[in-house]
């Protein structure tokens, strides 16, 4: 039950008020039910003595011996050795073997090999060597440099005689047999 | 995000890279040329042979129009070095392709250069050339049962039309 006592005296009353508003705040200090209020040690120390400075100096101090280790400049090294399993795995995967030519063929004429797209090696150099010798034909009967004729030429082998069609041409006689593979037309 | 530099892309180029410098690749081209109309048959790498081919067709396109056209005449007094050959292409090479639409060279693959270098080369004539031929046109067999069927149908023919 609260009981409200009215002091008659006005500032006896106002004291009251005051004091009451400073417990309410928490600025008196106040013992309820037997507990003391907590106090600090109150200590008067120096300033400098007592700020913590031991790390700092822990950490300069430290630096200045292993600063060679870390200014030189590490590479990539294998950790481990590369087992043989791994090794072969890498070594055989398909991308790094040859890979099989299947366009290889017989060639009908003579029956060396030959790629499916190349002309074959045996029969070409047969017509080169031929060639030449032609040119050299051509080089005797022209005599000089920027000899150029302003006519067609034909080839004629031993004992043959340059066909009707052929009336105006340059012939160059070559002094053997005809090949079977070069037909006259 | 850009992974190539606009430097390294190429898409869309046609000509080749050959040679020292463009005007060094245009004189490799110019040779190459001069020494076809020449000899009608030369080897040579393959890439070199291919950019040449539309060279030479279009000079051939050009004498077509005649040794009196000015623009025929000085694209055959650039292209071909030794002018006695200008005189064949207007006399020889002209009517012998005057028939024919296009089409007046043969590019063929030959095996691995036998240098260090294993290169691809090719063999590229002029059609109509007196040289012997370097393939012969092989036709099927005729003992092959299309050919036999074939002949049999054209021996029924014969015998209809006699009688």
């Amino acid at each position: 039950v609260l009981i409200l006592v009215r002091s008659p005296l006005p500032r006896l009353r106002a004291l009251l008020q005051r004091c009451w508003g400073q417990l309410e705040r928490g600025l008196w200090p106040v013992v309820l039910g037997g507990q003391s209020p907590s106090w600090g040690p109150a200590l008067a120390v120096q300033g400098p003595a007592l700020v913590p400075q031991g790390i700092n100096d822990a950490g300069e101090s430290s630096t200045e011996a292993p600063s060679l280790l870390e200014s030189i400049l590490w590479m990539a090294a294998p950790k481990q050795r590369r087992t043989i399993e791994v090794n072969r795995s890498r070594r055989r995967h398909p991308s790094k073997l040859i890979e099989v030519k299947r366009n290889i063929d017989v060639c009908p004429e003579c029956g060396n090999l030959k790629q499916k797209h190349v002309l074959c090696g045996y029969c070409y150099a047969k017509v080169k060597e031929e060639t030449r010798l032609i040119r050299m034909e051509i080089h005797k009967k022209e005599g000089g440099p920027f000899n150029a004729p302003t006519v067609e030429t034909v080839v004629l082998y031993e004992g043959e005689k340059p066909p009707e069609k052929d009336a105006g041409k340059r012939i160059i006689e070559r002094t053997r047999k005809r090949p079977s593979w070069f037909v006259q037309n | 995000m850009r992974l190539s530099v606009a430097a390294a892309i190429s898409h869309g180029r046609v000509y080749r890279r050959l040679g020292l410098s463009p005007r060094s690749r245009l004189d490799l081209l110019r040779n190459l040329v001069t020494a076809l109309v020449r000899h009608e048959r030369i080897e040579t790498p393959w890439a070199r042979a291919d950019e040449m081919r539309g060279y030479a067709e279009r000079l051939i396109d050009y004498a077509k129009r005649g040794d009196k056209d000015e623009r025929a005449m000085r694209m055959a007094d650039f292209w071909l070095t030794e002018k006695d050959l200008i005189h064949k292409l207007f006399k020889v090479l002209a009517p012998r392709f005057q028939p024919h639409p296009g089409g007046y060279t043969r590019l063929l693959q030959i095996p691995n250069r036998d240098g260090l270098d294993r290169a691809k080369m090719a063999v590229i004539e002029l059609k109509g050339n007196p040289l012997p031929p370097l393939v012969r046109p092989r036709r099927d067999s005729d003992k092959t049962l299309l050919n036999q069927l074939l002949k049999g149908y054209r021996q029924d023919a014969q015998r209809a039309a006699a009688a």
